[in-house]
């Protein structure tokens, strides 16, 4: 929360399962994008620590959080953020193109050609994102999100910006692509109507009136 | 860093106009200081070379360096006339040995040089093909415009009009091919040479026709008596000059009057070359001698406090040009903030960040560069023309 | 060596190394490879220069070398010649239609323009209203006035040792007796004229303009050839000229035919030649003929 000197976010214990999918709600200004930056490990708590399976995010370098960020961390952003100047298959390998700690290689080019299937984009590989529709621009962000087969999937209101049939269809593909990949989903989310399709639902409310969990 | 360049050259690919734009800004501040040099010094080279090997020019007071440019260059600008008793003062002075010039016509957009045979000894040029001119209305023409009128040997080429309507004034006169000079990468390539008689005959002061005397048709007769025929301007002139007609070219008039444009004098040595120059200053009113030399000396000098002044400007506009570039760049970034946040929270490193904003750099440096590097060799290439187009003709 | 020889080889000693070093260099023991206009300044060369000179006339020896026509390959000849010489006061009309470079070019009658004697003879034509155009020419036979004669000698001389100023010593030795020898001529033509004393005299051809003013011969000429019999125009145009000269000899520049020579015979005329000699002789020199020329001209101061 915001105070007078800057923003708090106290979060006394705060746990995910293996291929739980949760949704995180709550106000604006609560502190649930914060969370997924924690993380992901590009912010650092002040206090505390953070930790995927065996990994103590909190106590790694900069450096290595970003390489364990890349590998094991899969984003799905609200505006999809894909670059405008690439086609959907350099879209989708972007990450392994920004990063030495990933290389491209035949299984690499096989996992983009399955997931794009998976997708249903097969067959808009190369052309450049401009020409998809808002649908397929997020599928093919979850194609980049899950390129590296991360553990942790971090969506931040991927629904927010498509019409209904669309969100139920993206969050569609998205459960089945965290599940077939074994991955924890853990979605900030405004998109009430879909909140039942989740294993849990954390309202960030709590941790503004100072409520663990 | 492959990847860089890669993700680097997609951008710019899918940016093009912003790149092309980009490129041809750099390319084109880069390109024009070395353009400059590579003109000015070629343009000293070419002015120079031929000035030095002038000794001396006599011409009509006036303007000097119309008077070197036209003489040595053959530039469009045409000094006052002289006549051909400056010829004669240059040859009874036993100081020098004259070449004169006549340079008032041309044939399409070549220069008719009318001149004598020493020409050639004094600018050592030879013939590649055919011989030189022997007779009256023969031309020798320089390589270039062989090959750019498609002519060779036995060809013909007409003199144009002066103007347009110059429908009273001199006749085109069909000269004849006899020769084509060697290569000899100077002015002298672009040029018609003929006698000087001869561009006295397109003039109207020589001419041929029809024996006055054995005129059948009675109109072409406007009075006669045992001395003197007078004929109507209906008599059949001939625009060519061959082997049945060349016994009619007569000239009128007293050739020691007859015009030239310029004289080469060729001193025997310094001492001729003073005494001479000397007589001219003191002797004569309405002629000059001049040392090619010293008038493209002056000229250069001008030209190069003009380069320093141009060079100045081109350093404030090279840095405006900068800062420009420098506010595209930023601005592009700045634009592009939203997609490196996204990059770094992927887990890309701020250094790898850098290396695609080099990559980028690069590449339109790159490109500009070799913009740049071919034109200049093009400029390189051309540059004898170029030179010789602006600043000579 | 008398003064004015010395005063003037030091003139060519000055000017001597002009034309040696402006023109490409000649191998002394290369003979010049010289063109002339006519016989009498070929003459002249070949007297001065003697070995060290080839010295030709182009045109054939049957023609009028005034009036040659040449061919390109004829130019091409005079273009790769050492020195051209030339007899001046126009004599040569092919010069204006050819192109020879003018640094070989020597007019061995320059000193003397202004003693060029011009003629208002041939047909004058105009164009149209813009004004009469003369065709005055110039009487070319310079070389009939022997103090011209050595002028143009002269005028060899210095062109030779301007070329091959370490061969001036010979020069001289050979110029001397043919400067003699022309000024010898002119002192006995002088003679024969003062003889005269205004005698009227015929000449055949319009050749004799310079012997007729250097040695005050009263003589006018017509416009006939020796090979050809005159028309009967031009019988007329004699015998009117006759009513007003009486003249008893007529000069011919070769043998008339017969029928001419009785014809005038009849009128009272006799025929002496004085050939110019313009052209190569079939026999005898320059000096040889004249001596002859003058010879005959003797019988006439005689009779």
């Amino acid at each position: 929360m915001y105070g007078i000197d800057g923003f708090h976010l106290s979060i006394p214990q705060l746990k995910f399962e293996d291929a739980e999918k949760v949704a995180i709600i709550g106000p604006s200004g609560s502190g649930k994008t914060t969370l997924l930056k924690l993380i992901s490990g590009i912010i650092q708590p002040q206090y505390g620590s953070i930790s995927i399976e065996d990994t103590v995010i909190s106590q790694l370098s900069d450096a290595e959080r970003r390489d364990y960020r890349i590998s094991n961390i899969g984003f799905i952003f609200q505006d999809f953020e894909l670059l405008d100047y690439l086609n959907v298959q350099d879209n989708i390998l972007h990450p392994f193109r920004i990063t030495k700690a990933l290389k491209i290689d035949v299984q690499t080019k096989a996992r983009v050609e399955a997931l794009s299937q998976e997708m249903g984009i097969a067959n808009k590989l190369n052309r450049l994102v401009n020409h998809l529709s808002q649908g397929e621009k997020q599928r093919a962000a979850i194609c980049r999100a899950m390129i590296t087969t991360p553990k942790l999937i971090l969506a931040d209101e991927a629904t927010g910006n498509l019409d209904p049939r669309n969100k139920t269809k993206i969050l569609d593909a998205l459960f089945r692509s965290t599940d077939k990949n074994n991955a924890t989903l853990i979605a900030v989310t405004h998109d009430h109507e879909l909140l039942d399709r989740f294993d849990r639902i954390i309202d960030f409310k709590q941790f503004c009136e100072g409520e663990g969990i | 860093m492959i990847d860089s360049f890669y993700l680097a050259w997609r951008y710019i690919v899918f940016n093009r106009v912003k790149t092309i734009t980009l490129v041809l800004c750099i390319s084109l501040i880069s390109f024009l200081p070395f353009s400059l040099k590579i003109l000015l010094k070629e343009s000293e080279h070419q002015l120079m070379s031929r000035a030095i090997t002038t000794p001396l020019l006599v011409g009509a007071k006036g303007n000097s360096l119309d008077l070197v440019m036209n003489s040595l260059y053959f530039s469009k600008e045409k000094p006052d006339f002289i006549s051909m008793k400056a010829v004669e003062k240059v040859m009874d002075s036993y100081l020098a040995l004259p070449i004169p010039l006549y340079t008032r016509f041309h044939a399409r957009k070549y220069p008719i040089v009318g001149t004598t045979l020493d020409y050639f000894e004094f600018r050592q040029h030879n013939i590649a093909d055919g011989r030189s001119f022997a007779m009256l209305g023969e031309a020798v023409i320089g390589v270039d415009v062989a090959t750019q009128l498609n002519l060779k040997v036995g060809d013909s080429l007409l003199s144009s009009p002066e103007n347009l309507f110059d429908l009273a004034g001199v006749y085109p006169l069909k000269m004849t091919v006899t020769g084509v000079l060697k290569k000899t990468n100077s002015v002298d390539d672009k040029a018609v040479f003929v006698d000087l008689k001869t561009t006295w005959v397109i003039q109207g002061l020589g001419h041929g026709h029809q024996d006055v005397k054995t005129i059948q048709d009675s109109s072409d007769v406007l009075s006669q008596s045992d001395k003197l025929v007078t004929t109507s301007t209906k008599i059949k002139q001939y625009t060519e000059i061959n082997l049945d007609n060349l016994d009619s070219f007569h000239f009128h008039g007293d050739p020691s009057i007859y015009p030239l444009t310029a004289i080469i004098a060729i001193p025997q040595d310094d001492k001729s070359a003073t005494i001479l120059r000397g007589r001219y200053l003191s002797e004569q009113k309405n002629k000059q001698i001049v040392r090619p030399k010293r008038v493209i000396e002056d000229l250069l000098g001008n030209i190069f406090q003009i380069k320093e002044f141009i060079d100045a400007v081109v350093f404030i506009v090279a840095i405006a040009m900068v800062l420009a570039i420098f506010l595209v760049f930023s601005l592009s970034f700045r634009l592009r903030q939203k997609e490196i946040n996204t990059i770094l929270h992927l887990g890309c490193s701020r250094g790898t960040v850098v290396q695609l904003i080099a990559a980028e750099i690069l590449i339109i440096a790159i490109f500009s560069g070799l913009l740049c590097f071919s034109s200049l060799l093009v400029l390189q290439n051309f540059q004898g023309e170029i030179v010789h187009k602006l600043f000579i003709s | 060596m008398n003064r004015s020889n010395t005063n003037f080889v030091s003139k060519i000693i000055l000017f001597s190394g002009l034309f040696l070093a402006l023109n490409p260099a000649v191998a002394e023991d290369k003979p010049l490879n010289i063109y002339a206009v006519n016989y009498p300044v070929k003459f002249f060369a070949e007297s001065i220069a003697g070995d060290h000179a080839n010295v030709t006339l182009p045109m054939p020896t049957d023609i009028d070398p005034a009036f040659w026509e040449p061919k390109a390959e004829d130019v091409a000849g005079l273009q790769k010649a050492d020195m051209i010489l030339l007899n001046g006061a126009n004599y040569a009309k092919w010069l204006p239609k050819v192109s020879l470079p003018l640094f070989k070019l020597v007019n061995t009658s320059s000193e003397f323009r202004d003693a060029y004697i011009s003629l208002n003879e041939g047909v004058t034509h105009n164009h149209g209203t813009g004004g009469k155009h003369s065709h005055t020419g110039t009487a070319f036979t310079t070389w009939l006035d022997f103090s011209l004669a050595e002028k143009q000698a002269k005028s060899v001389f210095k062109a030779l040792s301007r070329k091959q100023p370490k061969l001036n010593a010979g020069f001289v030795q050979n110029f001397i007796p043919l400067q003699k020898a022309l000024l010898e001529l002119d002192v006995q033509l002088t003679e024969i004229g003062n003889a005269l004393n205004g005698q009227a005299l015929l000449g055949s051809h319009p050749v004799y303009q310079y012997l007729r003013n250097r040695y005050k011969l009263n003589l006018e000429s017509v416009h006939w050839e020796p090979e050809e019999a005159p028309t009967e125009e031009q019988w007329n145009t004699l015998k009117a000229l006759v009513a007003k000269h009486p003249a008893k000899w007529m000069l011919w520049e070769g043998v008339p035919v017969a029928e001419t020579v009785t014809k005038l015979e009849e009128l009272g005329i006799k025929s002496i030649v004085f050939s110019p000699v313009s052209n190569l002789p079939e026999t005898g020199d320059f000096l040889s003929i004249m001596n002859e020329n003058i010879a005959r001209l003797k019988t006439i101061r005689k009779k």
